[in-house]
């Protein structure tokens, strides 16, 4: 089989994970060919050592440059291990495309991570325990949980995170979310470490100011982290989650860098959540890789998805030409009856937990 | 005085208890239990027999629209009346006579079912092949000698791929003699069928063949049978697209393979899809017998055998085309009509490889039967036209060879000759053309229709970088970008989308108020054109940012980006995007000002649709105090105790669910009133009609709360199993919806093809061999591969020798499997679980054992069913069962970790007290190194420790015991060495074969040493023998006086004084006399007597057993040469009738038949 190419360092992971879960070799080449500093980065590198050890018989070669990879994937074992996440991404960056191989692999995930936990681009504790594993609970994988041992905040870190994910399925769910769910409250966390504990408060104070207005309960709980576990630097971040009954979730999430006054963060925060609401419909943004993935790899049947036509961007075209590419699977749009939607209609590649072993 | 009778009563009265009980319709006394116990035990028995029934519910993907031919295997031993069996079934369908069946032929059975008939050899590899795919299996049974080894060996297959349905038939039926043995050998067959079936398969029985067939009536029943029969969903076809090919045409170029006959070909296969649809574009298959493919191309051809039904819907489509066509005053198409029932006409037969009426057209190529008579030989030419061709036929010379050596030539065979020297010039003109190959093809064209006058105007020649054609471009590509996706990029941006006239403006866009826009548009002119998105965004060249504005529409936008890239078409890139993060979490938003200034407080209330608790009145801070009454202090009072915040929040959480409940219960009451108001007003069935429309919205609602869980709660169903069912009607009820609701193309996409339609796969690259050694008669079978099924890697199976099977199977001996669609050989490694510690690996596979075995193949998911052979082919067949084994797949993986059973023996040569030195174990103090702390064990039980290895002897080590050993002992250390299993696999290609029955692979173990006559090897130290142990003799013990005195008095050795007096036996002696002398002498003649006697009579019955022994020789010789005479009259008969039916070219393997168990 010859291997898939594909150029560029976007979506360096979800194409990593996508040709495990196709079990279709791939060949990135160009990554950041025309940079100052060309090649792979610290935290890719980290990450193609974590998904060597998840998986059996996975083979990467890395060329001497760093710019192209090729990367023959084995089978997704899992297990219980420890990862070192290096100091340029926090525990997020390795946690996220671990949720797209935790319920297909031969043995039950168990991986301590350590590192930073939060950072302003990538997922936060919260946004993967409240955002990602409610998606992956609607897919069918119900005992997926994120343990936090310590936190760390950037730039030293010293925090440790515990995922686990005992429940092995053969397939996703067929996903039909079809109605705008309707938000029935907005929770939160605010937490911090090594700073005042009056921090916590001053952006929960700010973020609820702003939500007033909209009417439904908002619940945002302080979280102060002291001691050994709360890593070596001081930092403090806010996310909110809005949701629905039924279970489906928005977040917005940011954290406190230099400078930057904690109302800030909190009013932010909160002006982001609701532009989350009003660009989303069934899924966020941030959920919309996942939700796709999952219902790309789920049975020969027909899912659908509301999708919001401001969902539709540049990340999503890229994610939609690489599942494309990798699983020859096309998303199929169709108009809905509100005119700010659309309807993604996917038929599963009929993907089935091969490394699962029987009786 | 009158007499007074007595009161006529009425018979019919009906007042007494009795008669009261059964008034009431049920008879509550009749029904009562008797006994509850049996009750309970019957009721039991039948929910058990029910739940038996019940199969684990599978979607079933085959199309209820149009499904594809049911395929049906007639498979048998030769000789049992398969070709007669296909031909009256076809006599009987079709009604025509097919004389050499070749191929799959499929008829139309039914209104809505195609049946494709194969008749399958007798060779393994179309048995397995059949076996996969076939729906319904046709197994022939002669009744003479019942189940046969080729029909047991196809049962068997056939149950490890998911045992089709099987419908014995049982022939030759006619040479029963006697009816008693005709009943008596049905009933026989029939039992032996089901238990080899299951309990209460059906058994056909057809006698003697008349004209050719069966007997009309037998076969009618048959047919009947067929055509109502139902078939279950397997699960390995549940899950892959596959397809028995049709047809086979080579496609490569005649040049190609006159350059070279060996050269890879490229072919089409024609055939009806099953299973699941096949990827429109880069399906991955496998070729049985052949190899992997991606198919190069595939489409779809109309149905060349489409059932009634489908034809009647066509029909309708047609019809309601022209009535709309009418309707629109077009002039009508006249459709010829059809009745409803199944007439000739429709009784179908498709047979490309077989003979039907002779002639055969379609995409590639027209195939004339032209019957007996030769045609086209030169010398007997007949008419005009024949000649023509014989006379090209004839022709060695090429045109260009004849020019130069002839006079010219001539056209017409009256016409002038035309010289070569006329041509020289305009010769050499066009070579220069064909050499710049550069021209336009209207070009050509044009050249051609002239006569060649040279060149008038200026070349066009094609540049990089700008249309050819100005006005054919403009209104080209409009229409033709969205067939532009394989194009490069770089031809993307030079083609730019050139109609831009054509691109459409939002209407109620707000960037159309720009004036000179708007102008501009009115100048090109306003074609709405709305894009497609999956198009734009599956187009591979454009820049997603690029579709993103197309799709949105925002034009100005972009034809300022075309200026730019015209201009600056080779500027330098920006590094900025390189070094941005391109794999990041948090989605782009916008700053925090410009949130601020969207969210305004009427932009919040906008967005409240998205929020369950929606205030009535617009909200000031009075109402929102009455909301979040708990919250103002808080807010007010700039917070301080977090845990009564959070108590608080839950309380106003409580608060405001009651508050949105109490909205939804007074918007409820409202709507009640309202209803009720109306319904006064109302007659009887308008009400009626707003019920109904009432409990539709109800209903409505409820699916729509219920979301993907279609009704979880089992209300609705009485079982999990009834709900699973209605999950997957519903499932498979909304695909069907959603793939009709898009158009043809999208649906070929986005659904790929659907079984049951009629395709054409091209493969490239396929060897020649395929091709030459193409025989129709063996099935051509086509699997998809799933993403799973291309990696290789290792199996752990679980394994079991079939029992009929006569030799057990042995680890890395090579074992052909038929796993998935797959047939290869592989080396496998038996091994069984050592109480869950280590695989231990096996030599020899267990006896009536399941084992696990690992192998090297392909992977299949785990869960498939497998079968094994050691040799498939005809000519190594020793007549005995071929199937060796059967398993299951149960895990997959990338490394195997087997170990095998290591003893390493030792000797002591030096022994202490609990130390000893032993010697012989290793060769170096490195291993020994290596096995420090390990356990020894000597043979007699005495358990001990490596400790050191000794520095002089090299090897020699150090070991402690927890006793002492003997010199004599033998120290044993028992480890565990790994073992790989071979990366070997290798695809059974019987395809490409021309005796494709005769395929061999790598040999057996054994079949090496036999040919090479070389011995089992065998270790004499392995063998057993008679163990034979010197007794040992110990000296007695003899402890010196001298310490014997100095021992305490526990241990004193106490031995008593030897007796010196003679004892009281020792001193009399006894002897006989009188009486008692007497008795014994007497006692003893009578014992001789007897005795005497007793030999006579057993030397007199000694002869007259040999007497007897002779008789009963002589019986036996007169025995064995009445049954020697019986059965050469017998074989003399049987022998005939099969070399009579020898018609399959693979009979010859097996000149004998082979007996079943």
């Amino acid at each position: 089989m010859s291997a898939i190419p594909f150029q560029g360092h976007r979506n360096f992971r979800i194409r990593l994970v996508l040709a495990t879960l196709a079990g279709k070799p791939i060949k990135i080449t160009k990554i950041r060919s025309d940079d100052l500093n060309p090649g792979l980065r610290d935290h890719e590198v980290s990450f193609l050592r974590l998904l060597e050890a998840v998986t059996n018989g996975s083979i990467i070669k890395i060329s001497y440059t760093g710019t192209t990879i090729e990367y023959s994937p084995g089978i997704i074992i899992g297990g219980s291990l420890t990862h070192n996440c290096p100091p340029t991404k926090p525990v997020g960056y390795f946690i996220e495309p671990m949720l797209y191989l935790a319920p297909f692999s031969k043995t039950k995930f168990s991986i301590v991570f350590k590192g930073i936990t939060s950072s302003k681009e990538d997922a936060g504790l919260e946004a993967i325990k409240w955002g990602l594993l409610p998606v992956m609970e609607k897919f069918g994988v119900r005992e997926a949980a994120l343990h936090t041992l310590k936190r760390g905040a950037p730039p030293n870190g010293g925090g440790e995170v515990h995922l686990k994910v005992d429940h092995l399925i053969p397939q996703p769910l067929t996903m039909h979310a079809l109605e705008m769910p309707k938000i029935a409250a907005i929770r939160g966390v605010a937490y911090c470490t090594r700073v005042s504990p009056s921090i916590v408060n001053r952006m929960i104070d700010a973020a609820r100011g702003v939500l007033r207005g909209v009417g439904v309960e908002v619940n945002i709980t302080a979280d102060v982290w002291r001691g050994e576990n709360s890593g070596k630097s001081p930092g403090f971040g806010l996310t909110l989650v809005a949701e629905s009954k039924k279970g489906w979730r928005f977040i917005a999430e940011d954290i406190g860098g230099p400078g930057e006054v904690p109302e800030d963060i909190g009013v932010k925060v909160a002006y982001e959540l609701l532009e989350e609401i009003s660009k989303s419909a069934v899924v966020g943004r941030n959920q919309l890789q996942l939700a796709l993935c999952y219902m790309v790899i789920g049975k020969e049947d027909i899912g659908r998805l509301l999708l919001n036509k401001e969902q539709i961007d540049e990340n999503m075209i890229y994610l939609l030409r690489d599942i494309k590419k990798l699983f020859g699977t096309e998303v199929y749009f169709k108009d809905d009856d509100n005119e700010n939607c659309l309807v993604a209609t996917v038929k599963g590649v009929g993907f089935t937990n091969s490394s699962k072993k029987i009786a | 005085m009158e007499q007074t009778n007595k009161a006529h009563r009425q018979s019919g009265e009906r007042n007494t208890a009795k008669k009261k009980l059964h008034q009431g319709g049920h008879n509550a006394k009749a029904f009562a239990f008797n006994a509850p116990m049996k009750l309970q035990r019957a009721a039991m028995r039948t929910n058990d027999v029910n739940e038996k029934k019940l199969h684990v519910p599978m979607v079933d993907r085959t199309p209820d629209q149009d499904p594809p031919p049911v395929i049906v295997a007639v498979v048998g031993p030769p000789g049992t009346g398969k070709t007669t069996l296909i031909k009256s079934l076809i006599k009987r369908l079709a009604k025509t006579n097919l004389n050499d069946i070749n191929g799959p032929v499929t008829l139309v059975s039914g209104k809505r079912r195609r049946l494709t008939i194969i008749e399958v050899g007798n060779d393994l590899n179309s048995m397995v092949d059949a076996a996969k795919i076939a729906d319904l299996v046709l197994l022939m049974i002669d009744g003479n000698f019942g189940l046969e080894m080729e029909t047991m060996e196809f049962l068997n297959v056939a149950q490890h791929h998911g045992m089709p349905r099987m419908l014995g038939v049982c022939t030759h039926l006619d040479l029963f003699k006697s009816q008693s043995t005709l009943r008596s050998s049905k009933k026989r067959l029939k039992t032996r069928f089901w238990t080899e079936v299951y309990q209460g398969a059906k058994l056909f029985y057809l006698s003697g063949v008349i004209n050719g067939r069966y007997p009309d009536r037998e076969i009618l029943n048959l047919t009947r049978f067929i055509s109502v029969m139902k078939f279950r969903p397997l699960k390995w076809r549940n899950e892959h697209p596959y397809m028995l090919a049709d047809r086979v045409t080579d496609l490569t170029h005649p040049t190609l393979i006159e350059q070279n006959p060996n050269c890879d070909r490229k072919i089409a296969i024609y055939g009806y899809l099953h299973g699941t649809p096949m990827a429109q574009a880069n399906a991955r298959v496998h070729i049985a017998g052949v190899g992997d493919y991606t198919v190069h191309s595939a489409e779809r051809l109309p149905d060349p055998c489409p059932t009634p039904y489908y034809e009647q819907k066509l029909e309708e489509i047609e019809r309601e085309a022209a009535k709309a066509a009418a309707a629109a005053g077009e002039a009508v198409v006249k459709t010829k009509t059809r009745r409803k029932r199944l007439e000739d006409k429709q009784r179908i037969i498709y047979a490309p490889m077989s003979d039907v009426g002779g002639v055969l057209v379609d995409r590639d190529a027209v195939y004339i039967d032209m019957g007996e008579t030769e045609s086209f030989v030169p010398g007997e030419e007949r008419g005009f036209g024949e000649k023509l061709v014989t006379g090209l036929q004839e022709v060695t010379k090429s045109m260009e060879e004849m020019f130069d050596e002839g006079p010219g030539l001539r056209l017409f065979s009256e016409s002038k000759e035309l010289g070569s020297k006329t041509l020289a010039p305009e010769d050499s003109d066009d070579e220069a053309g064909l050499l710049s190959e550069l021209e336009s093809e209207e070009e050509e064209e044009d050249d051609v229709a002239r006569v060649n006058t040279g060149r008038t105007s200026m070349r066009q020649a094609r540049v990089v970088g700008k249309p050819l054609n100005e006005e054919e471009d403009n209104d080209m590509d409009s229409d033709d970008f969205n067939d532009e996706e394989e194009e490069s990029r770089a031809k993307t941006e030079v083609v730019d989308f050139g109609g831009q006239e054509e691109l459409a403006y939002a209407s109620d866009s707000d960037l159309g108020d720009d004036d000179f826009v708007g102008a501009a548009t009115r100048l090109r002119g306003s074609a709405q054109r709305k894009w497609n998105l999956s198009k734009l965004i599956y187009t591979e060249g454009l820049e997603p940012g690029e579709a993103l504005r197309k799709w949105k529409q925002e034009e100005e936008e972009e034809e300022e980006n075309i200026e730019d890239d015209e201009d600056d078409f080779f500027q330098k890139k920006e590094t900025a995007a390189s070094n941005a993060d391109l794999d990041t979490f948090v989605p782009f938003f916008d700053d925090l000002q410009t949130l601020k200034e969207k969210f305004t407080t009427e932009a919040i209330e906008a967005l409240k649709s998205r929020f369950f608790a929606v205030s009535k009145k617009p909200s000031g801070e009075a109402s929102d105090d009455e909301i979040f009454g708990d919250f103002e202090d808080l807010e007010t009072g700039e917070s301080k105790k977090e845990t009564s915040s959070s108590d608080s929040d839950a309380d106003s959480n409580a608060d405001s669910d009651d508050f949105a409940d109490f909205d939804a219960e007074e918007k409820k009451e409202e709507e009640e009133e309202e209803e009720e108001e109306v319904d006064q007003t109302l007659t009887v069935d308008e009400k009626r009609a707003l019920n109904a429309k009432k409990k539709e919205k109800l209903r409505l609602q409820f699916e729509a709360e219920q979301g993907d869980t279609f009704g979880e709660d089992e209300g609705e169903y009485d079982t999990w199993y009834e709900l699973q069912k209605a999950k997957m009607a519903k499932q498979l009820e909304i695909n069907k919806a959603e793939f009709e609701a898009m158009d043809g193309s999208t649906r070929e996409r986005i659904e790929g093809i659907l079984a049951g339609s009629y395709v054409r796969l091209v493969f490239n690259d396929v060897p020649p061999e395929f091709i030459e050694n193409f025989n129709p008669k063996y099935p051509v079978v086509i699997g998809g591969l799933l993403a799973t099924e291309e990696r290789f890697g290792y199996l752990n199976v679980r394994i079991r020798r079939h029992r009929w099977h006569k030799k057990i199977l042995k680890s890395n001996d090579p074992l052909i499997l038929s796993l998935g669609w797959r047939r290869f050989q592989t080396l496998p490694v038996y091994t069984t679980s050592d109480s869950r510690t280590r695989n231990r690996m096996l030599k020899y596979t267990p006896e009536h054992a399941y084992c696990t075995a690992t192998l090297y193949g392909p992977l299949v998911s785990p869960n498939t069913t497998f079968c094994g052979f050691q040799v498939v082919a005809n000519s190594d067949t020793t007549g005995s069962f071929r199937v060796a084994a059967t398993g299951i797949v149960e895990d997959l993986n990338s490394s195997v970790e087997i170990v095998k059973k290591l003893k390493l023996v030792g000797y002591p040569y030096k022994v202490y007290k609990n130390t000893a030195f032993i010697k012989d174990m290793f060769s170096t103090s490195l291993e020994v190194a290596k096995f420090e702390g390990a356990s020894i064990k000597t043979v007699s039980g005495v358990r001990g420790e490596i400790k050191r290895a000794l520095s002089k002897p090299e090897g020699h080590y150090r070991a402690t015991f927890e006793d002492k050993i003997l010199l004599s002992d033998i120290v044993m250390l028992r480890t565990w060495y790994p073992v790989a299993v071979k990366k070997f696999y290798n695809p059974v290609s019987s395809l490409l074969l021309s005796d494709k029955a005769d395929w061999k692979g790598m040999r057996l173990t054994g079949a090496i040493r036999a040919a090479n006559a070389i011995a089992t090897p065998s270790n004499p130290n392995s063998a057993y023998g008679k163990i034979e142990r010197a007794e040992r003799r110990f000296n007695p013990l003899r402890v010196p006086k001298a310490i014997q005195s100095d021992l305490p008095f526990k241990s004193q050795i106490s031995a008593m004084k030897p007796q010196k007096k003679q004892s009281y036996m020792a001193k009399r002696a006894v002897v006989l006399g009188g009486d008692e002398k007497k008795a014994r002498e007497l006692l003893q003649k009578v014992a001789t007597v007897r005795k005497l006697k007793d030999e006579k009579r057993k030397a007199k019955k000694g002869e007259k057993f040999q007497e007897k022994l002779k008789k009963m020789a002589k019986m036996a010789d007169i025995r064995t040469e009445k049954e020697k005479e019986r059965k050469k009259e017998f074989f003399a008969k049987e022998g005939k009738k099969r070399s009579m039916g020898s018609s399959e070219g693979n009979s010859e393997a097996f000149g004998k038949k082979r007996r079943a168990y």
